[in-house]
Order: structure tokens, then sequence, then C-alpha cells
């Protein structure tokens, strides 16, 4: 039972990481990334690419990937995204949304629809008291737990993290008061898209590394963001493990549920919050 | 110190503001006053910069300021208190006031805000929106007040609020003004208006309709509230 | 913001990717395929439209595009050459052409494309269609209209049973000869206790009833049989609970597919269930699998195999012309599809013509020995081929000597024990 619980907040550790891309995305442009799903792909190819043609390891393609897919999310704002944003969201869902396709079928036409191998980078387990569990798994969670708390501090105890909180809330008011909002917009973007890509990365030792792996997973992940309440960062996070952990044991007492398990627990907090459990009213 | 000329703005093709032309001196302030969509606070926006449609020239310390975004107006020394009093709810107190940037010299320390708003240091860790009206209203003003703006753009800092702490408004204002500091004001309750500004202006349908002296709005206060329906 | 909500509720966005991806696809397909045949048309009359057309259906951009996909397209082609060069000025065919088309493993999808090829595109047989649901569509429209079809890449046994007919074929395996081949096998070699976990739609529940039968007639015991969701990424909680259910299960067998497969097997071995003495069985893998996890992630793990490419120097010198013409080694649908093609037109040639029910004729009863099929027949109660199938074993690393060479047979299971008996729900 803690076993299955502590499996949850593995796989909550993807959910989350990406959902806080999502949620920064969502608060500081606008726009819900569909291409989110893509980069987390891509990340994972990143991995592959590097260790195949490359012979370069994990630990090195954990930092570089995110800054490349990074610096291509950047690049993606100002020659797409930023032209689109003072139009109908519309036009940015559908541009994401073609975007993740094109995304996918370039890797697939490259690599396949099979799965890439991806060897892991330590195996051996560590004996965490009441049970034993696999060292790269609790290495996953880690390393995730602090890079969403690291995102926390740098959001709530900084400067830049005072700043994109405010150009979230009140974009308008806070370029009225002196602050050149249009200068964070990219770097934000490009920050959402290297979380999505560190995520894709940590899950190459661990899953199925092929060009649909991020399609698959980014539905249950808007359902985190919605749970959590969009544009809260906090509550994407918060709700991000939260699934993993209902997942997981939903899929120990309910099996024939556990699919739609997810959906059920969003459409349960729309109906008692329609704004999610940390999303305030007018943020919708 | 503000020199707008033919200043025209429209909501699509609905036409918000009419060749408004309007000069504020430094150390001056002026009122706003006029119906509601008369375009009171369509001509701060525009000021601001923070409308999108618009024709015509504005003027700020001898430097034409039109094509500039809001952002650069403020670091230039417009500082905007806008009618919701713009306090944010992800923001502390302490935040909200640190977050515009110091723009002139003779911005306030935070040890002074604090001083002049001890309210504002008692809750200084509070989220903005928890603070009643009249604190938020404290806290719009003393943050503009903190980057040190030469030109205070202020809608309606006294909708809604006890008359005492009107006053409280009234008097730092004045102090403001004692400063050095200029003020165009939005304000319906023109016996207050009276008591702060120099000069009034009557905006209807979007243009000045008319400019009036302390003297004159005491004389009409009470066909001017009439007008105005209050 | 309503979008989001509403699209993952229906479990949207990736369902519709699956199926807009795939026309770039089906497009570039086309233009390799054109220019198979040519030269005038011979023959006189015995061909329809004076050429032999052989569609090939399958999925050419999803999760089955590795397994067939266009390889399969390219294996057809190896016995259009095969055949023509073997009868030469004596062919009855003599124009032969070779189409493809995208299902895009749905069942709608085949049921309109099967119609057009058969229709428009002047058709004589279809072949592969994987995915169950998708062959029994096309199984239908081949019955309506009166054409050939023969099935290599789906699994289910319905196709020979109840939705049996005179048109249609069965090609290569079914999961009566997964589950059989792995579950038999390994219960008599002393596995006596199972965990069965299965993705939750009709191939997976199809394959779980199947296992659960083999393992029980060969004296074993399924302990605990679990849904899994489908598709997906975490199989953490039911690898969690295996050693621990009562009794103690020596194997996990998974009837998981593609990505599936790939991430339970990745959390296998992260969970180290080896060590704790649950073995691991596979209900159905393809030698790309192997290829996606590494032969190291599935070290010693058995499971039942139709084909494979370095089985004896006949099936390696035909995967050889395969990868020249490739660049990768031929999976065993792909060499099905070489198979049923190769032996369709051999009918077609022992007919003197290309229409259907002389070329059924011809394939009923027919005796297999190819690269593909060992001791075949086609049985003309059910149209199924029966075949030796082989229980393989993944190699371990240090064993592998060059690419793809992944697995050791470890024994032959005869055609006649492979395949189930003809079902009497079927009626030709």
């Amino acid at each position: 039972m803690l076993e299955q619980a502590f499996n949850g907040l593995v796989s909550g550790s993807f959910y989350a990481l990406l959902a806080l891309g999502l949620a920064v995305i969502f608060g500081m442009l606008g726009v819900v990334n569909f291409a989110h799903g893509a980069f987390y792909m891509l990340g994972a190819f990143g991995a592959f690419i590097l260790l195949d043609s490359f012979g370069v390891n994990f630990w090195v393609a954990l930092f570089v990937v995110p800054i490349v897919l990074g610096l291509a999310g950047i690049a993606l704002e100002r020659l797409f995204i930023q032209r689109l944003a003072p139009l109908d969201p519309l036009y940015n869902f559908l541009l994401t949304f073609g975007l993740a396709l094109i995304l996918q079928d370039v890797v697939k036409h490259r690599y396949g629809v099979q799965s890439q191998p991806y060897p892991r980078p330590f195996g051996g387990s560590i004996d965490l008291g009441l049970f034993t569990y696999p060292a790269y798994q609790v290495f996953v969670l880690a390393v995730s737990l602090a890079v969403c708390g690291t995102v926390w501090l740098v959001l709530t105890r900084t400067r830049v993290g005072m700043i994109v909180r405010a150009s979230t809330e009140r974009p308008e008011l806070t370029r009225a008061l002196g602050i050149d909002v249009a200068r964070w917009v990219s770097p934000v973007f490009g920050f959402g898209i290297a979380l999505a890509a560190f995520a894709g990365v940590l899950a190459a030792p661990m899953r199925a590394v092929n060009p649909l792996m991020g399609a698959d997973l980014i539905i249950t992940v808007f359902a985190v963001v919605v749970i959590g309440g969009l544009g809260s960062v906090f509550g994407s996070v918060a709700a991000g493990f939260a699934v993993g952990l209902v997942s997981a044991l939903g899929n120990l007492y309910v099996p024939a549920l556990s699919q739609t398990l997810v959906f059920i627990l969003m459409a349960a907090v729309l109906l008692w919050r329609p704004a999610g459990l940390f999303g305030r009213e007018e943020a919708l | 110190m503000l020199r707008v000329d033919r200043l025209s703005a429209w909501y699509g093709e609905a036409q918000a503001l009419r060749e408004v032309s309007l000069e504020v001196a430094e150390g001056e302030i002026v009122t706003l006053v006029g119906r509601n969509g008369a375009g009171k606070t369509t001509l701060l926006r525009c000021l601001m910069g923070l409308h999108g449609k618009t024709s015509g020239t504005i003027e700020f310390l001898g430097e034409d300021i039109t094509a500039l975004g809001p952002h650069r107006r403020a670091r230039r020394g417009l500082g905007y208190v806008p009618d919701d009093r713009g306090v944010y709810a992800t923001l502390t107190v302490e935040e909200n006031l640190l977050l515009p940037p110091v723009s002139g010299k003779d911005a306030w320390p935070l040890e002074r805000v604090y001083e002049t708003f001890p309210r504002l240091r008692e809750r200084r860790r509070f989220p903005g929106t928890k603070l009643s009206g009249g604190e938020q209203q404290m806290l719009a003003l003393a943050r503009v007040l903190r980057t040190g703006a030469r030109l205070l753009l202020c809608d309606e800092p006294t909708e809604g609020l006890s008359p005492l702490i009107v006053q409280q408004i009234g008097d730092i204002l004045r102090e403001v003004k004692a400063a050095g500091v200029t003020v165009l004001l939005i304000e319906q309750n023109v016996h207050f208006a009276a008591t702060v500004a120099d000069r009034h202006h009557l905006i209807a349908e979007g243009r000045i309709v008319e400019s009036m002296d302390n003297a004159e709005v005491r004389a009409r206060e009470h066909e001017l509230l009439d007008y105005l329906g209050i | 913001m309503v979008i989001s909500p509403r699209a993952a509720a229906s479990g949207g966005p990736a369902r519709v990717r699956r199926c807009v991806v795939p026309s770039l696809a089906l497009a570039a397909a086309g233009a390799l395929l054109a220019g198979c045949g040519g030269g005038p048309a011979g023959g006189g009359g015995k061909i329809s439209d004076g050429k032999v057309v052989l569609a090939v259906l399958n999925d050419q951009s999803g999760v089955y595009a590795d397994v067939s996909g266009r390889g399969g397209v390219e294996a057809v082609r190896m016995a259009v050459a095969d055949y023509k060069a073997k009868y030469g000025d004596k062919a009855v065919a003599d124009t032969i052409e070779v189409i493809a088309a995208d299902h895009q493993n749905k069942p709608d999808v085949a049921n309109s494309k099967a119609q057009e090829l058969y229709d428009r595109r002047k058709a004589d047989v279809i072949l592969d269609v994987p995915t169950s649901s998708a062959a029994l569509a096309v199984a239908n429209v081949a019955k309506n209209k009166k054409k050939v079809f023969i099935d290599i890449g789906a699994a289910t046994t319905e196709l020979t049973g109840k939705s049996c007919n005179k048109y249609t074929f069965h090609y290569g395996y079914n999961s009566y000869m997964l589950a059989h081949g792995t579950g038999t096998a390994l219960t008599k070699d002393g596995a006596k206790n199972w965990y069965v976990v299965y993705p939750d739609y009709a191939f997976g529940q199809d394959m779980q009833k199947t296992f659960t039968a083999a393992v029980r007639n060969a004296g074993g015991n399924v302990v605990k049989s679990d849904p899994a969701p489908f598709p997906n990424d975490n199989f953490s909680t039911f690898l969690l609970k295996a050693p621990g259910l009562d009794p103690k299960p020596q194997v996990l067998g998974t009837m998981q597919a593609g990505g599936d497969l790939v991430n339970l097997v990745k959390q296998y071995n992260e969970y180290k269930l080896r060590d704790k003495g649950v073995g691991l069985a596979v209900g159905l893998m393809f030698i790309t699998d192997i290829h996606s996890l590494g032969p190291d992630a599935l070290s010693e793990t058995r499971f039942t195999d139709f084909w494979y490419w370095n089985m004896d120097a006949t099936n390696r010198a035909w995967a050889d012309k395969y990868q020249a013409k490739t660049g990768k080694r031929p999976t065993a649908v792909q060499a099905g599809d070489y198979s049923a093609a190769l032996q369709y037109l051999e009918a077609v040639q022992r007919a003197g013509t290309d229409k259907s029910d002389d070329v059924v004729k011809q394939l009923e009863g027919a005796k297999v020995n190819d690269v593909f099929a060992r001791n075949g027949t086609i049985r003309a109660e059910d149209h199924l081929l029966t075949h030796d199938v082989y229980l393989a074993q993944v190699k371990a690393f240090k064993d592998v000597k060059e690419p793809w060479d992944y697995e050791k047979i470890l024994k032959t299971i005869p055609a006649a024990e492979a395949f189930q008996p003809v079902d009497p729900a079927c009626k030709l």
C-alpha cells in the first residue's frame, strides 16, 4: 500500500513537471500549449539521439536537452506564437496543435513508431525503511520534487518570480508600472518547454521512447492542469502528484476504472470548484 | 510638463475621445470630472499608453511619448493608479510596493512609505487583496510614490471610501504636491476635488467642455453634482 | 478556457492526432508503389481488367507501422518479382500491380478503404490488415464483394471462427497460437502460478481468455488477471503487487503490445521482479519490440514466434534480400505478407484465372512450404493456415552477434498442435 502510494508519486512526478510548464506558459501567455507533449517526446528522443549518435550519457543529456529545446521554444515563441498573440486564442491553440502533429510525424518519419532503446543510467535499489524501491525511480521523484520546489522558490522569493506573478495576474497593469512584460514572455515559454524536455529525458530510461509517448501522456496532464486550476503553479504541481497517486491506487483497487478515474476526478473537482482546486475564478 | 494635443481614441468604431487638448504644469493638481462613460478613464489610459487605437500627440517633459509603450512611459516618470487600484492578489503588500522599478530621484524609500502608512508595514506579508479598500488605495498610491514618479495619473482614488480615508488621501495629495509632484486626477467628488486641486476640466462625450478654477467649482457645486447625477 | 477539459474528457487530442497524421504517409506510400507491372495487358480474358491487383491494406503510420506497414508492401513486391521470375512467359498473370492503403487501425476506415480497393482500384486480393476489428470489417467487405482477403496481421480467431467466410483466409498467427504456445510450454516447464496483465480492449481481453484457458489446460493456475488502461505508461501498480499475491505467481504474463509492452518490461526490470522469483512471459511480441527494449531488458523471456529471420539458411537468405531493399530485417508479419502474396499468385497460376471463386478453390487445402510456412496447410474447413511455429527465447546480450540477432528458437511446435481445431461456429 505505502509502496503503491510511492509509485503513484513517481508517476506523478512526470505529471507535475509537465503541468508546471503548461501552467506557467498559460499564466504568462494565455496560451494552452498543445505541443507540450510533443516537447516531452522530443526530450526523450533528444536523450536517445545524443546517446545513440554521439555517445553522450544520460547526465549530460539531462542538462543539454532541456537547454536546447528551451532555446527552440524561445525561437518558436518569437517567430510564431507572438505574432498570433493579439488574435483570438484559438489561433495559438491551432498553431501548437498543428506543431505537435508535425513534430510527431517528423520523428515518426525518421525513427518509425517502434520504441527506441534507452538504458538505465544506474540500477540498484534503495532501502526506504518500510520498503526498498528501484533507485532510479527514487531519483526521479527526488529530482522532480527538487525542480518543482526550486521553481516555487524562484517564483515566490525572487524579483523575477514577482514579475512573472504580476505579469500573469495583470499583464497590462504590470506594463503600466514600468515593467517590460514582453521581454519576459519568451523566456517563460522557453522555460516551460525546457521543463517538458527535462521530464522527457527523465522518462527515457523507464518508459517507451516513441513518437506517441507525449500524445498519450498529455491528455492526463491537461486533466491535471484543469484539476489544479488553470495557470495556478502550485495547483498544477499538487494536482500532478495527486493524480499520480489516484491512478496508482485506482489501478490497485478498481483496475477496470483506472482509465477514467482521472477524468471522473476532474469532473468532480469542476463541479465543486469550477476554477479548479487552486484556481481563482477570475483566471477563467 | 504634460501637453496633450488633439488626442482622439476609439473602441472599435465608437469614438471615445474627440480631439482632447490639455496642458498640465509642473506641481499642479488638475482634476477631470464628468459622468460615467464621458471618457475620463480612457484619457488616462491613453496617457499611460494602454489604449490601442488613438491619434494626436502626447508630450511629457518636453518629449513626444506618443509612440512609447506603457513601461517606457512609466520609466520616464508617469505613475498610474488605476480605478480598481490595481493591487495584485498574488503579491504580498511589500511585493506590491517593490514591483515597479524606481524611475525618479525623488523616490520614496520603503521606510518612508511605511512611516506614512503604518498599516502597510503591519500587513506587509499579507497578499495585497487582503487589505481593506482604503488600505488598498493607500497601497496603490504608495506604490507610485515609491517609484519617484513625476506625474501621477489617479483614477478616482476616493471612490467608495469613508470620509475619514478620503480626508487622509487629500492630505497625501497635498503633501505630494508640496514635494513638487504633479497630479492628474479623475474625481467625481467635486467637493473633495476643490480642496486638493488647482484646476478642473469637465469632460462630456469625449471632449473637454469646460475648464474651471476652485472658486467656480465651489460656486457651482450643486449644479455640478446634479449634472454628474450624484 | 473550455477547450482543454473537454478535449481531455473525451480522450480527444491523441486520438485525433492519430487519425490526422497518416495522410502524409499515405501520399508518400502511393508514390512508392507506382511503377510495378506496366506493359500491355495480355493473357486474353482470363484475368479481370487485364491485370492482377494485389492490395496491401495496413497501418502505415501508427503503432503497427513497423511490424508490417510499408515493409509489408515491399515484401509483397518481392513475391511478385519471384513469381514472375519463376514462371516467366508462362505466367498467367503477366501484369501484376501492387497497391497500398492505410487503414489507421480503424474498422470504419478499413471498411471504406476495402470497398474502394475492390471497386475503384480493381484489387483482386487484399492482404495484411492488422488490428482485429479492422480485419473483421474487411472480411465482411470481402464476403459481400466476393473478393479474396488474406489476413496476416490480425490476431483474432474470429476470422476463422464465427465470422469466417468463403473469401477470407487467415494466414500466419492468431491469439490461440500465441497463448497456447507460450502458456502451455511454460506451465509444463513448471510455472504453475500465473499473474496475467492485459490491456483493456478487445485484443487484450481475447488474449487473457485464451491464455487463461491454455494455462489451466496445462495444469496451471491463473492467480489473478488485471486489466490495465490502454494506452498506459505506468505499470508499477501491477508490478509491485505481483510478488505479494497468494499463491505467489512464478510468471507474470503480459498481453500488452507495442509501446505498452515496452513500458511494462522497462518497469519490470526496474523492480527486479526476476530476482524476486517472478518470471516474465509475453503474449504477443514482435522482433521490433525486442529491438526497442534492447535484448538485455528481455533477456531469457520466452514467447511464441511464427517466423524468425535468422532461424535457418533459407530464412536468412530471404532476409538478406529483404534487407537489401529496405535496409531492415523483416518481421514475421512481413514474411507472412510475402508468403501470402506468393501463394495467392500460385493459386492464380493453377486456376488459370484471377476469378475469386476459382482462386479460393485452389487455395483451399493447399499445402504450403515456402520461406515463411513450414508444413503449412490452408485448412479447407475454416481457411486458417496451419504451420509450424516456434517457442523462442530472447538472447542474452552477450550472445547477440549482429544487429537484430535477438532470438533463440527453443523448439518447434508442430503445425498440428500449434493452432486450434476447426471451430464448429465457422460455416463456409
